[in-house]
């Protein structure tokens, strides 16, 4: 009996050993096949935008072929194209130093002070991630025709900043939170103002919090399609809808086109490398703080 | 003679600036809030008050008195003929899906990740798994419109190629669906990061706990790990069907929604009807409904599960 109990113990433990080796090799098999699917795409748009003009949609597809940077060359040389790019560049920059300049004292204060009816002031400001976009957008466009705000870098400014505010707001009500009260009651102590103690004190210790919140705000504002499609139509299209123009032309030039995707992704690309430990605390609307 | 007046003047205008400081700093907490407030009352209630006008006038016009009263018609032009419902099912139809996708796969990858043995691994899979965020909702059209297209897409050939199945028509045979997908390669990364950070911080002392007591993997998942996650799980996928509600960029940029009205999301709907048809009425009706729709579906939710524990 004491043999037979010991020997399947034994082969238990064998087959632990083992056993973790095969949860280890599944893992990775569907790791890495997600990471594949993931590259897959990514890789192809590259590899696309990196062939020359004839060769862009062969099939069967070259494997192999000699990168040239044609494509991004006449990119370049396209006004149109160049005019979209450093108009979202540039409405999208602003939109977010507006936002982080709106949102960010107005979150020290709810973070900081008795608000009345403190939840629902949030939900109320969470409310307006959730009203679907071409809701919203059906009134500005009538409203901008009538104020010559339509096809504005100032009017598509207004309509990024209204994205990205509840973003802002709870994110950085989030951060505050974990910013011990402390520190500005001794700063209030020697003598320092309210506002002294708010920018001197409070906002370099909440300036990762803000940063990963500027960059997500800027990548929403950037990836947006539907503000540009209804509220522009020349002097303040953004490059989105430059992309999307260039999809609806008749007949499509594969390799420009997959030029002008690679060009918008690699910028926010390497946004989201940069902040990614705080990626997740700023897409979870502060909520889930902690790495 | 003249340095005393200066200096009178010198003072006063110290003593104004001394009260303005004094008002700044007093009232602090109410400048601080005043932009937000006035931004977000123009970016909640003006769109909403507006677009109930809109729906219920004849004419678009800004002149109020002008204004002719239209009762229900046009919601009766938008739901009893237009394509209204079906817009309202194909989103919803989209919305479930995709979120019941991106959450189980964002919650599998997340556990398979923490699980890896290595660091460096580790912040590999962590990083890499987020980059289709990058990838804005019209390049990913493009990207659709390039690697599936039937003639001349990749994906079509290597089925062909590699496997005895022949390759389907992603865009107008089975538009939906693709759609669905490709959301869900674009999105997934949100639901894992969510994920991954709200797994590290359940602590370990429960795990081990669990693990003493010789609770089964899946088991100390089930009865521990979940149920400490409950709170990430659900705000991560509150907020990712706000978005997806927010969903157009990709279908439009892909389908523009169709073939026919397939994959005509309510936002494309409502695009259309005013831009392309021109009713104004009956965008702001159908406009009106999805956005109480929306608001009231999410706060019934935060209203049912609560955000205590949440946020406080």
């Amino acid at each position: 009996m004491a043999t037979t109990d010991s020997d399947p113990g034994s082969a238990q433990r064998l087959d632990k050993e083992t056993r973790e080796t095969l949860v280890s090799v599944a893992r990775h098999t569907i790791l890495l096949t997600w990471s594949f699917v993931i590259l897959f795409p990514l890789y192809w748009l590259a590899s696309m935008s990196l062939k020359p003009p004839g060769q862009a949609n062969t099939l069967p597809p070259d494997w192999v072929f000699l990168p040239t940077v044609y494509n991004y060359i006449t990119l370049i040389q396209s006004s149109e194209f160049v005019a979209a790019f450093t108009n979202s560049l540039f409405m999208v920059s602003v939109s977010v130093i507006l936002v982080l300049l709106i949102g960010v004292p107005a979150a020290y204060v709810l973070s900081r002070y008795d608000i009345p009816m403190e939840r629902d002031v949030l939900v109320w400001i969470l409310s307006s991630r959730m009203l679907p976009p071409i809701a919203v957008v059906l009134p500005f466009f009538l409203i901008f025709r009538e104020l010559n705000l339509f096809d504005s870098r100032i009017g598509m400014i207004l309509m990024y900043v209204s994205i990205n505010l509840s973003l802002v707001v709870w994110v950085m009500k989030a951060f505050f939170d974990g910013i011990p009260e402390t520190l500005e009651e001794a700063a209030r102590v020697d003598g320092a103002t309210r506002f002294q103690a708010f920018r001197k004190i409070v906002l370099p210790a909440a300036k990762p919090g803000i940063f990963s919140v500027a960059i997500i705000s800027f990548i929403f504002a950037w990836i947006e399609l539907l503000f540009g499609l209804v509220l522009t139509s020349f002097e303040a299209v953004p490059v989105t809808l430059f992309v999307y123009s260039f999809i609806g032309s008749r007949s499509i030039e594969w390799g420009m086109l997959a030029a002008a995707s690679t060009s918008m992704i690699l910028p926010v690309a390497i946004f989201l490398i940069v902040v990614n430990k705080y990626l997740a605390a700023g897409l979870s609307f502060g909520v889930v703080i902690k790495e | 003679m003249s340095t005393p007046t200066q200096t009178q003047t010198d003072t006063t205008g110290e003593e104004g600036l001394d009260r303005v400081r004094t008002l700044w700093n007093q009232y602090l907490p109410y400048w601080f809030m005043a932009p937000m407030v006035v931004v977000m009352v123009a970016i909640t209630f003006f769109p909403g008050a507006y677009d109930l006008y809109l729906s219920l006038i004849e004419e678009p016009t800004v002149n109020v008195f002008a204004a002719e009263f239209a009762g229900l018609s046009n919601f009766e032009a938008a739901f009893a003929r237009g394509g209204a419902i079906h817009s309202f099912i194909i989103t919803i139809t989209v919305v479930v899906s995709a979120l019941a996708l991106e959450t189980a796969l964002g919650f599998v990858l997340a556990a398979l990740v923490a699980g890896v043995g290595t660091g460096r691994a580790k912040s590999f899979y962590r990083v890499l798994f987020i980059l289709p965020m990058a990838v804005a909702p019209v390049s990913l059209a493009t990207i659709g419109r390039i690697m599936l297209n039937s003639e001349v897409g990749i994906i079509p050939y290597l089925i062909e190629a590699w496997t005895p199945f022949a390759a389907p028509a992603f865009l107008s045979e089975m538009p939906l669906l693709t759609v669905i997908l490709l959301d869900t390669w674009n999105w997934t990364p949100f639901m894992f990061i969510i994920f991954y950070a709200g797994l590290s911080s359940v602590p370990d002392t429960l795990i081990e706990a669990a693990r003493v007591d010789g609770a089964p993997l899946w088991r100390r998942y089930l009865h521990v790990i979940i149920p400490y996650m409950k709170p990430v799980v659900f705000v991560a996928a509150l907020i990712r069907m706000i978005d997806l509600f927010r969903t157009f960029g990709v279908v439009y940029g892909l389908t523009q929604g169709g073939p026919g009205t397939a994959t005509q999301l309510v936002s494309i709907n409502i695009y259309e009807q005013m831009f392309i048809n021109n009713q104004v009425g009956v965008a702001a009706a159908i406009a009106i409904v999805y956005l109480v729709m929306v608001v009231a579906l999410a706060n019934i939710i935060i209203a049912k599960v609560g955000f205590n524990g949440v946020w406080d």
